[in-house]
């Protein structure tokens, strides 16, 4: 049968066999995660390629326009015109810029979303490593791109930049507590941080979502605003601050600045899909000989597709109504949420 | 002239060593600047300390080349002044023209003349509706008001053969009678575009983030209003009676039904509900319009050669989609303008903004400058 | 207990406007209609008033252009973008010898047009891509706006001169 967990069995195997072939089988414990991480790298790529088109397919369609449609069939090469087209584009850099944070700037942002990709399980057995502390792992790799688009918004000697960079460390800050306190009541009730391990929770029980709906919306907001997307894209509002943090960036490291945006959306909307979702499992059982990893991919698509729908639809919030939002709405009402689980958990037992 | 205003900024500065302003220029290269309009921003922090607006970056001297043309031969430049909406800057020429001149337009003139301008109000009102939702973040409502505005743009090209600057009103008439089928597709038009004004308000008017963008944000209080010589939507926004339609009706807006649209909170919402009510109102009037067209001449007969009176003044004020649009004529007895001047809703109503965005914040600056409906060249002529 | 409900009645109801607002996008996606022209391949027909292009009408049949460089539309023309040259023919008529259009000033305003009284000058709806790589080329003569009228058009019977320029203020026929 076509499953994650067999697909990944008989690969490792094929390379086993071909460490053998070169007397590497000492390093397999090495060499394994690096060749992983290198296939993650080469989906993730593509899927953010495709993620560009497609936002660039759903904003025209909503606006009742046509969207790329030039390059390749139905336009899906027009990202990859794009990335090479950014890649020979000429690399403008500020006179006074502040030089080491300013080209470290872009790479902890890729680095520091890609990152998190490692933990997400794809399917049963289908992941890079699945940590036991698998959540708690993705909230803190995922906020250091709080200290890239800081040290951008600084290094680029730029007014406009700076704004973006302070106003992305506060909203940051800001949003870490909400998302954390949303996924506090999935942990309660499933008692493990592992991803996997929530996952099969749920294979015995219903979806998160439907115990946790106001935790998942929580969530979503939360991780839209991790990932500095509309409606809380302040940190590069285009209206008041030009471009905010990468003004003054070109070229390869805005490529690097606009992967790791659309890196942090998979990241936000697979941990929804895992922890609220249901991850690989199928909606009905009977829809079980549908391979897992498409089960995902679909999930992802569907909520990736809701956060490409808020922002084309809703206005940009001012920043401190941002902070209002996020302390005096989402904060509370996660915390009253933990507040029931608890008693839930508490008094009809650990399976609710 | 920028020099001059940097240095002002500087003398506030206590002694030498006390904190300096943070100090950046919106425009006039800026993603959200209408046009060429630039700012002057001191900002503490994010907190606007105060907004300069510096203007002249779009400065034609349409009225001074007003002076050296012949009357009709302005009109071609009044498309310029205000370019979102043509039509009205035609009709305020032409009206101050005719009423220079002791003319009248046949009645037929007339009701075209109404239902043109009032279509131009709607392709205004819609470009304005998608740029202010633009400057709070909203980018979808640009587009769909784009797509009615095409439409509007059509029928006018199928009049008078151009999208933009129509040159259609004109001294005693209108250029060219409609074509036959301009009433029936009109009368589409505004079947397909009423519903569509609801979409527009389900996307904005409700939304949680609008109100919390839009509430309370840049109160013009009537006093300040009046004070400023703002005008229009603007200052209806503030429940200040001020329609030239209804105070002073010229054409024949004394024979239509049709109500002033007044909200009283003054703020940007407020301003953005009445030009919303406006569409309304407006394609209740087109209707109206349409209904009693008659046919009958479109244009009257003008002397061969049109001489303004000796020594003769005018002012002539009509509202165009953002405000009292007023022409001040001078006539002195040859066949060119001796003293041209326009009264610009947009001016003044730039006037306050800097009384509105002080102690807001940098995006209110957008939210509040949006709200106020500028057109640059019309500010800065 | 006004105010706790009040505020998660705000809430509530901000979060149902929200799903109002997405609605209607949704509504858009999901029908995938377009508006979009896509210009150089769908060309759409302009109006025939469409104010395009100026073109010098030819009289095929006479061999000659309908211009008798009575000078009216240079007179109207707020821009003076219009030079023209004519001659007394040996049977007694003016002719145009040189009529120079300056496109880089013309503002399409039509008053050129209306002022011709002898059916000589016309707005095209067909040729509406204007733009040059030279702006020397926007100055176009009689020769670049020679335009014979097709044989389905006839001409405009609408009275012309509406602009309020003297009336045989320059010698005619």
């Amino acid at each position: 049968m076509l499953s994650g967990e067999n697909i990944v069995k008989s690969v490792s195997d094929l390379l086993h066999q071909l460490y053998a072939m070169v007397g590497l089988s000492a390093f397999k414990g090495v060499l394994d995660p690096i060749v992983a991480a290198h296939v993650m790298f080469g989906f993730i790529s593509v899927f953010v390629m495709f993620l560009v088109w497609m936002e660039r397919k759903v904003s025209a369609h909503m606006q009742s326009r046509i969207g790329p449609n030039r390059v390749g069939i139905f336009g899906l090469l027009q990202t990859v015109a794009d990335a090479i087209k950014l890649t020979i584009k000429e690399d403008i850099k500020p006179v006074h810029r502040d030089k080491i944070p300013y080209y470290i700037a872009p790479i902890i942002a890729f680095v520091a979303t890609f990152a998190g990709m490692v933990v997400i399980p794809f399917d049963k057995g289908m992941v890079v490593q699945d940590l036991n502390i698998g959540l708690l792992y993705i909230i803190a790799i995922t906020s250091f791109t709080v200290i890239a688009i800081l040290s951008a918004g600084w290094s680029s000697n730029n007014k406009f930049a700076l704004l973006g960079g302070f106003r992305s460390a506060a909203q940051i800050v800001s949003y870490e507590v909400p998302l954390v306190l949303s996924l506090v009541p999935v942990i309660m009730m499933t008692g493990t941080l592992r991803l996997g391990g929530i996952v099969e929770y749920q294979s015995q029980n219903h979806w998160f979502v439907l115990y946790q709906f106001i935790a998942f919306f929580i969530f979503i907001t939360s991780a839209t605003a991790e990932a500095n997307r509309a409606p809380f894209d302040i940190p590069e509002a285009e209206s008041e601050l030009i471009g905010g943090f990468h003004t003054e960036y070109s070229g390869v490291k805005f490529a690097m600045f606009f992967l790791g945006e659309y890196i942090a959306v998979i990241v936000s909307s697979a941990v929804a899909v895992t922890v609220f979702l249901g991850g690989w499992l199928p909606p009905f059982a009977f829809l079980a000989f549908v391979p897992g990893f498409i089960w995902f991919m679909i999930k992802l698509l569907l909520v990736i597709y809701l956060v490409m729908a808020f922002r084309w639809t809703f206005p940009r919030l001012r920043v401190d109504q941002l902070m209002d939002f996020g302390w005096k709405v989402l904060i509370p009402v996660a915390i009253l949420n933990i507040l029931v689980t608890g008693f839930c958990v508490l008094f009809f037992g650990k399976g609710v | 002239m920028t020099d001059l205003l940097l240095s002002q900024i500087k003398v506030n500065d206590e002694s030498q060593f006390g904190t300096d302003d943070y100090v950046v220029n919106l425009g006039p290269q800026h993603p959200a600047t209408h046009g060429v309009l630039r700012l002057i921003v001191k900002l503490d922090g994010e907190t606007v300390k105060e907004t300069i607006p510096v203007l002249g970056y779009l400065h034609r001297s349409i009225e001074k080349i007003c002076e050296n043309r012949t009357y009709p031969q302005c009109i071609t430049y009044t498309d310029r002044v205000d370019y979102v909406s043509a039509m009205s800057v035609n009709l305020a020429f032409a009206l101050a023209t005719e009423r220079l001149m002791g003319l009248e337009a046949p009645p037929r003139a007339q009701w075209l003349r109404m239902i043109f301008v009032e279509l131009q109000r709607l392709a205004s009102h819609l470009l304005w509706m998608g740029a202010f939702a633009g400057d709070i973040g909203a980018l979808t409502p640009f587009l769909y008001g784009l797509r009615e505005r095409e439409r509007i743009l059509d029928l006018f090209e199928m009049t008078c053969g151009q999208r933009l600057t129509y040159n259609y009103i004109r001294i005693g008439g209108v250029m060219i009678d409609i074509l036959p089928e301009f009433v029936p597709k009109c009368r589409a038009f505004l079947d397909y575009f009423e519903p569509k004004i609801a979409e527009y308000e389900d996307l904005l008017t409700y939304n949680p983030i609008f109100l919390e963008r839009t509430k309370g944000v840049g109160v013009i209080t009537p006093e300040v209003g009046i004070n400023a010589g703002v005008c229009g939507p603007s200052l209806r926004g503030s429940g200040v009676s001020c329609d030239v339609r209804k105070q002073q009706p010229y054409l024949f807006y004394d024979q239509v039904k049709f109500n002033e649209c007044l909200e009283t909170a003054g703020d940007c919402w407020s301003r953005y509900k009445v030009r919303m009510r406006e569409l309304r109102e407006s394609v209740s009037l087109i209707r109206q319009c349409l209904d009693r067209l008659e046919p009958g001449p479109i244009e009257t007969k003008l002397p061969p050669v049109l001489k303004a009176p000796p020594a003769s003044e005018i002012y002539s004020r009509i509202e165009s989609s953002r405000g009292e649009m007023g022409i001040y004529l001078v006539g002195d007895g040859t066949v060119k303008p001796w003293k041209c001047k326009y009264r610009c809703a947009s001016f003044n109503n730039t006037y306050v903004l800097d009384q509105l965005t002080r102690g807001w914040k940098i995006a209110d600056i957008m939210a509040v400058l949006g709200s106020l409906d500028m057109i640059v060249p019309e500010v800065d002529r | 207990m006004g105010a706790v409900g009040h505020y998660f009645s705000s809430i509530v109801m901000g979060f149902w406007n929200l799903v109002i607002g997405l609605s209607v996008t949704t509504k858009y996606f999901l029908r995938m209609k377009t508006n979009t022209q896509q210009y150089p391949e769908e060309r759409l027909p302009l109006p025939e008033r469409s104010r395009s292009m100026i073109k010098l009408i030819y009289d095929g049949e006479k061999d000659q252009f309908n211009c008798v460089a009575c000078m009216m539309c240079a007179k109207a023309c707020p821009n003076s973008c219009i030079k023209l040259e004519g001659v007394r023919q040996p049977d007694g008529k003016r002719r145009v010898t040189t009529f120079k259009l300056d496109f880089s000033t013309c503002i399409f305003c039509g008053y050129c047009v209306e002022a011709c009284g002898f059916d000589a000058l016309t707005f095209v709806s067909e040729e509406y891509e204007n733009s040059v790589y030279q702006r020397g080329s926007l100055l176009q003569d009689e020769q670049a706006m020679k335009w014979v009228r097709p044989a389905h058009l006839t001409p405009k019977t609408e009275e012309p001169a509406k602009v309020a320029a003297p009336a045989g203020a320059t010698a005619g026929a």
